[in-house]
């Protein structure tokens, strides 16, 4: 160790030559003091360089040597060295031989300033360009999968089928119901605030009816099922993808779009109508649980006015939404996990995509159906 | 004048691994180790599966702890000093995983950028140059460092996590498999290195390996595993010569084509 005094280097010009002593232990560790002192000397040839008093080199002292020697526009073949030991000769040797290939600095692209922007935005439109066609062009293998499977019905998976039908139907219905029938008594809640003014205590019954199996329950259910299944798909394939397991199915002469993605795609256009229906029922619930207390509306009174006022078409068309939202969330959610590249992060960010997407394509085809519905006249 | 890492003096050793037991249950892998590593050599640790060549380099660079037995590095005991103190260990050898284990999230200058900057006070305008050295000290080129791990053939990725382990100059450097995976020229490319390693900076390098070429070509010691215990120890050719059925059956392509030399 040296003393806290003493300089990591210094030159005595009036020598002849010009000596530079270097001192102490040039180590990474001591990097910016030295870095500090020897940056600011004048080197000049003829130079000489003693060694004497250096007790330690490491290769990042002699990268600050050599650079040190290099702004000067000193070649260190020039310098004479004094006292320079054969390992720390061997590891300045070292940094000098892989020094010239360092000639073309490291890319520090810069993608912060107005044209970063627009470079950003140009790049992501054209990304998602390309999403939005893929899932249009896989959405298409799919069903002609599914087509295919018409014609031979013995290539349908029914073991996987059944597996994931339980996963994403029969587990998910806790979660469903419990979501559902709380939207029902937040519905009827709300609806019986205004509706208790005018003394239309019973139209609450109408509303609830008709808000809960034309659009909250489908809405509803579909989003917890993109979060949940969706996700799940996306997860399950991503993984299989980084182990190589999608390329295994496809070197065992099965068809990745047969074994893994029909079987999750069935069964999640099976399984929405069903919780749909169950979303209806629980939401229905939900607001006969309150009309009691809140309105003095009997669970018989709700039924009888249910019976009465809630015309069959808009449960239908709850119910047909169902399947197709069921079909996009499948699809995207498989899509996305079979796209995912070996790479840890990649998993989590199309899992995150997936819900993102599946949620957005929902409320799309919900606006969609609301239209055709209304030109309809349903 | 910030406080120096003090270099241990020279005939002190590196890595002493005394008795070591290691037990998973009523598995005994380790029934006492025995062996320490010098400056400035080469050694492979060398045994069958299951002989606990990984589990006992977790255990030397305190990531798993040994069941009973003492483990020093630099003269510190990894398992019963002071957490401040194997900190400072832990700047002072690099290790390099199996698969690279570099952060997927960083470019490979990036990557190497993160020990330097939590451990080293280096001056912006080194920044740059140091890391392009580190790169070209495990033979990549510089734009390299602007990839990202998951763009890097496997060889490449194996010199990417060196570079990283080299970071902050290490005195000792842990390679756990680091040619499994690589095809032969590679292979014997990244023993080039790891021998000019030792040679150049001088430092130490424990290896884990099965590679047969590297042992009998780069390794200047093999320490083999077997049954829990340390079977044989020294340079490539009294090892070889050793009459076991493990080491015979091991070595046995080679010393009947006699191609065991330096």
């Amino acid at each position: 160790m040296q003393d806290s005094t003493q300089p990591w280097c210094e030159i005595d010009a009036s020598a002849s030559p010009a000596t530079l002593t270097l001192h102490g232990h040039w180590r990474l560790a001591n990097t910016e003091a030295i870095w500090r002192e020897l940056r600011v000397l004048r080197l000049q040839l003829p130079l000489c360089i003693n060694a004497d008093n250096l007790q330690d080199f490491d290769s990042t002292g002699a990268l600050m040597l050599l650079r040190a020697l290099d702004q000067a526009g000193i070649s260190s073949d020039d310098v004479q060295w004094r006292a320079l030991d054969a390992q720390h000769r061997r590891i300045l040797s070292g940094v000098q031989r892989r020094l010239p290939a360092t000639r073309n600095p490291l890319d520090t692209q810069d993608r912060s300033g107005i044209l970063g922007l627009f470079a950003r935005v140009g790049e992501n439109a054209a990304a998602l360009g390309t999403l939005l066609l893929g899932h249009l062009n896989f959405l298409g293998a799919t069903l002609a999968a599914a087509a295919h499977l018409i014609v031979q019905p013995r290539q349908l998976r029914g073991k996987e089928l059944t597996v994931q039908f339980e996963q994403v139907c029969v587990s998910a219905l806790p979660v469903v119901a419990l979501v559902t029938l709380l939207i029902g008594i937040t519905i009827a809640y709300l609806l019986g605030l205004q509706a208790e003014k005018y003394g239309a205590n019973i139209f609450v019954v109408d509303g609830v009816g008709i808000g809960m199996t034309r659009e909250f329950a489908p809405i509803i259910v579909a989003t917890i099922v993109a979060g949940r299944s969706g996700a799940a798909f996306t997860a399950q394939l991503g993984a299989m993808r980084l182990t190589e397991e999608i390329d295994a199915i496809r070197t065992l002469g099965l068809a990745p779009m047969q074994v893994l993605v029909l079987p999750r795609v069935l069964a999640l256009v099976v399984a929405l109508p069903l919780l749909v229906f169950v979303g209806d029922v629980m939401g229905i619930l939900g607001a006969m649980l309150i009309a009691d207390p809140l309105l003095g509306l009997t669970p018989s009174t709700v039924i009888d006015r249910l019976h009465g006022s809630l015309d069959i078409t808009h449960f239908w068309a709850g119910l047909v939404k169902a399947p197709v939202f069921a079909l996009f969330i499948a699809v995207i959610g498989c899509r996305m996990g079979i796209l995912v590249q070996r790479d840890t992060r990649a998993v989590g960010l199309a899992t995150t995509s997936t819900v993102v997407q599946s949620i957005v394509s929902v409320i799309l085809l919900d606006a969609a159906f609301a239209v055709v519905f209304q030109e309809l006249g349903i | 004048m910030t406080p120096d890492a003090a270099p241990t003096t020279r005939d002190m050793p590196v890595v002493e691994v005394d008795n070591v037991v290691t037990r998973f249950g009523p598995q005994v892998v380790h029934d006492g180790v025995s062996f320490r590593i010098g400056r400035g050599t080469l050694t492979a640790l060398i045994g069958g599966s299951g002989t606990g060549k990984s589990v006992l380099l977790r255990e030397i660079i305190g990531l798993q702890r040994p069941t009973a037995g003492n483990i020093r590095v630099f003269g510190t005991d990894m398992w019963n000093a002071a957490e401040a103190q194997t900190a400072a260990v832990r700047r002072r050898f690099g290790m390099m995983f199996q698969d690279g284990a570099l952060f997927s999230a960083l470019t490979v200058a990036q990557n190497i950028r993160v020990p330097l900057l939590e451990h080293a006070n280096i001056p912006g305008d080194l920044l740059h140059p140091l890391i392009e050295l580190r790169l070209a000290q495990a033979g990549l080129t510089p734009d390299t460092g602007n990839k990202l791990p998951s763009q890097l053939s496997g060889g490449m990725r194996k010199r990417a996590a060196i570079a990283r382990a080299l970071a902050l100059e290490p005195e000792i450097l842990f390679l756990d498999e680091p040619t499994s995976g690589l095809d032969p020229a590679t292979a014997r490319s990244l023993d080039a290195l790891v021998r000019s390693l030792v040679d150049d900076l001088g430092i130490s390098v424990l290896v884990v390996t099965h590679d047969l070429d590297t042992l009998l070509t780069v390794v200047d010691r093999i320490i083999v595993l077997a049954d829990g215990h340390v079977l044989a120890d020294g340079p490539a050719a009294e090892v070889t010569a050793i009459d076991h059925p493990w080491i015979r059956s091991y070595f046995a392509i080679r010393t009947m084509t006699g191609t065991q030399s330096r």
